[in-house]
């Protein structure tokens, strides 16, 4: 028996398969709307980076809309941090609602996911995800990344950083197990082998752990100069938290490779991160006017300074948006051709979307959290003592681009 | 060494566990009733302690303060919702617990956003324990202390008292309590907010250790859900035994194997329900 419910649900999803026919191939005109659709983690562990990506897309979205004169709407798609899920809403956002425009990911697991599933529904995706083989040997044709890889972020971090610290010769790594933390850790261990640095121990956790007592007391065992964290988000704030509880920031240098910039220092406070080192894709107090411009308008708009989540998204969104303006399509492979090779100001300063395998080259920072005496206003928690730029070329990386 | 310091790290995590555990095996061992909103009361607990620390008041008010406020809030929740559906099947108990713990993820996203704080750890807490090479900060040695206090405080409160005596026999037999001229419902009413206080303290004290984020409470409720099953439903000293074993098991095994540590709890609890079903300790 079919009930009133189950009539619904059938006959709507009928009506969807209806107005499937895509909106690719058409001219972009005054009274058609783009669609920007933003897949990241509005719920689950990473549901803040997610809240704050919406936020940087809906910036980008409204720039874009007024300087351009056209009408754009954005579409949330919540990935839960799994690829599987992210996945699906990509499918159901290309065929439901016509998307071809996609910035987002955060994860690297999904994002890699998410970049096969736009490249089949001849989309475009751009995402802020870390690992190298995005941009590296699982490269295609629709995929692009705007935040430095793995590599690049080790090679602005531990590379300086051994310079700097002439006496640290022992490095111990705490590592979550999955193709983001492998990719840190290898480049890590390449960064020690070169530098005859003393590796002294490891210990993986999984992606679900919250505890890392235990991982620390093995690190303690091992005697380090250097305690090297190679998690993200709410992982390394918890390591790093636990880490000071056990007196460590007092025994040996700390570093988080790739902290998640703004949002992370808010989350520990001033006090924890303290002569902490944090590898950062974005800070607001960067000298760059592209960067300046954005501070200004989020400090208009919702009264506080940008952090990674909200600056990579709107980076991002507004890149696919300029590109689907200049190509007159969303369409894909052509919304693709205007991106690649473009050059432009960024929140970095200059960058530029490398044509071989659509990596943007930008700097990567090195910040060193400041002592609360020294803060200047409520989010100057960090100086920037280092910035620059580490890219793998295509080859190295492994990605050859079907042509 | 590093064994025998694992083991002493896994003892403090494993009290806290146990206090994780213990309202939620109150709750059921009493009330028979499935809480799936005690991680949210964990939640509650050290956020309130947060809030209250963010607003300069000192941890030593914020801790009883944040217990209390939880312990109404239950209260309030059974009394108005909870105890009309004790008598239904199970299914109904996970069902409404489930969404009074979304309810209060969503309002904790809502009133203290969704990027997650720090408690700094209390005054004269801060420093740490030298054991050979290795440090434990005096703050675990504190929360360690403080469980263990209160698990031979809750032994004898329902053990050896008449408070205790009542609240047994108002599991045993409801009707004839009831006959008896006591009223269960007022009963039951202290206990879940007894057992989700425990949450809220057990909370309030794992903040300075773990900080505050909006998905904490669905963690907690599968550690203490993992500790409740392995002690053996409704057993209170099995909660104990439970929550020490689990510690001590995912702290070796960091050392051990690292990347199974997490899994090992979970191993931990099949082994146990195959070779006793009923937990640990628990009741025939």
């Amino acid at each position: 028996m079919i009930t009133r419910r189950k009539f619904l649900a059938t006959s709507a999803l009928a009506s969807g398969a209806l107005a499937m026919p895509g909106l690719s191939g058409q001219v972009l005109a005054q009274d058609k709307a783009i669609t920007l659709a933003v897949p990241v983690p509005i719920s689950g562990a990473f549901a803040a980076n997610g809240k704050y990506a919406v936020i940087g897309a809906q910036l980008a979205a409204d720039e874009i809309a007024a300087a351009k004169g056209i009408k754009i709407n954005t579409l949330d798609l919540d990935t839960e941090g799994k690829p599987a899920t992210a996945v699906r809403k990509v499918q159901d956002a290309a065929e439901q609602d016509g998307a071809r425009l996609f910035a987002g990911g955060i994860l690297s697991s999904v994002s890699l996911a998410m970049g096969k599933e736009a490249e089949r529904a001849g989309g475009v995706f751009m995402t802020t995800a870390g690992a190298d083989e995005i941009t590296g040997k699982d490269c295609n044709s629709a995929t692009f990344r705007w935040s430095v890889p793995t590599y690049g972020a080790i090679n602005e971090t531990v590379r300086p950083l051994i310079d700097m610290l002439p006496d640290a010769k022992k490095w111990y790594t705490i590592t979550p197990q999955y193709v983001f933390g492998e990719g840190l850790l290898s480049a890590a261990k390449d960064v020690f082998k070169e530098k005859g640095i003393d590796h002294v121990g490891n210990s993986y956790h999984s992606l679900s752990e919250r505890e890392f007592s235990g991982y620390l007391t093995n690190a303690m065992a091992a005697q380090p100069d250097v305690l090297l964290l190679l998690n993200f988000g709410s992982q390394s704030s918890a390591t790093l938290r636990q880490a000071i509880s056990f007196g460590m920031k007092q025994r040996m240098t700390i570093v988080i490779a790739w902290a998640s910039g703004l949002e992370q220092f808010e989350e520990l406070g001033a006090d924890t991160c303290e002569g902490v080192y944090f590898g950062a894709q974005y800070w607001h107090e960067a000298d760059a006017p592209a960067n300046k411009a954005l501070v200004k308008a989020v400090q208009e708009k919702y009264g506080y300074n940008p952090n990674y989540s909200l600056a990579g998204s709107y980076i991002i969104s507004k890149l696919l948006l300029e590109a689907a303006v200049e190509a007159g399509s969303t369409d894909g492979p052509a919304v693709a051709k205007a991106l690649a090779g473009k050059k432009y100001d960024g929140l970095t300063g200059p960058e530029e979307v490398r044509a071989a395998d659509h990596q943007v080259l930008k700097d990567y920072y090195l910040l060193k959290g400041k002592s609360k005496a020294d803060m200047k206003d409520k989010d100057d928690y960090a100086e920037i003592i280092h910035s620059g730029q580490s890219f793998l070329d295509p080859q190295a990386a492994g990605c050859t681009m079907p042509s | 060494m590093i064994y025998l310091f694992q083991i002493l790290n896994g003892i403090g995590l494993g009290m806290l566990y146990f206090l994780l555990a213990a309202g939620l095996s109150i709750i059921f061992g009493l009330l028979q009733f499935v809480n799936f909103a005690h991680g949210a009361f964990y939640l509650l607990g050290a956020y309130l302690t947060y809030d209250l620390v963010e607003r300069g008041v000192s941890f030593w008010i914020a801790l009883p303060v944040a217990t209390l406020i939880v312990a109404i809030v239950a209260g309030a929740i059974e009394a108005l919702l909870l105890h009309r559906i004790y008598k239904l099947p199970h299914t109904f108990h996970i069902l409404v617990t489930v969404g009074i713990a979304l309810v209060f993820q969503e309002l904790a996203i809502i009133i203290w956003g969704p990027i997650g704080g720090s408690v700094p750890t209390p005054d004269g807490l801060g420093g740490v324990v030298m054991l050979g090479n290795f440090v434990y900060p005096q703050y675990r040695l504190f929360t360690i202390a403080v469980t263990a206090v209160l698990a031979g405080g809750l032994w004898w409160l329902l053990e050896g008292t008449r408070v205790g005596a009542i609240v047994r026999a108002g599991s045993e037999s409801a009707s004839n309590m009831a006959l008896l001229g006591y009223n269960t419902m007022r009963i039951n009413t202290a206990v879940f907010a007894f057992g989700a206080g425990l949450a809220g303290l057990a909370g309030a004290l794992a903040a300075p250790i773990r900080g505050v984020e909006p998905f904490m409470g669905a963690e907690a409720l599968s550690v203490a859900f993992v500790v409740v099953v392995i002690g053996g439903m409704g057993s209170y000293t099995g909660a104990l035994a439970a929550g020490l074993m689990i510690g001590i098991i995912q702290s070796l095994m960091t050392t051990i194997w690292p990347q199974g540590a997490q899994l090992f709890i979970y191993i931990a609890m099949a082994a146990v329900i195959a070779i006793r079903p009923r937990g640990l300790l628990g009741r025939v």
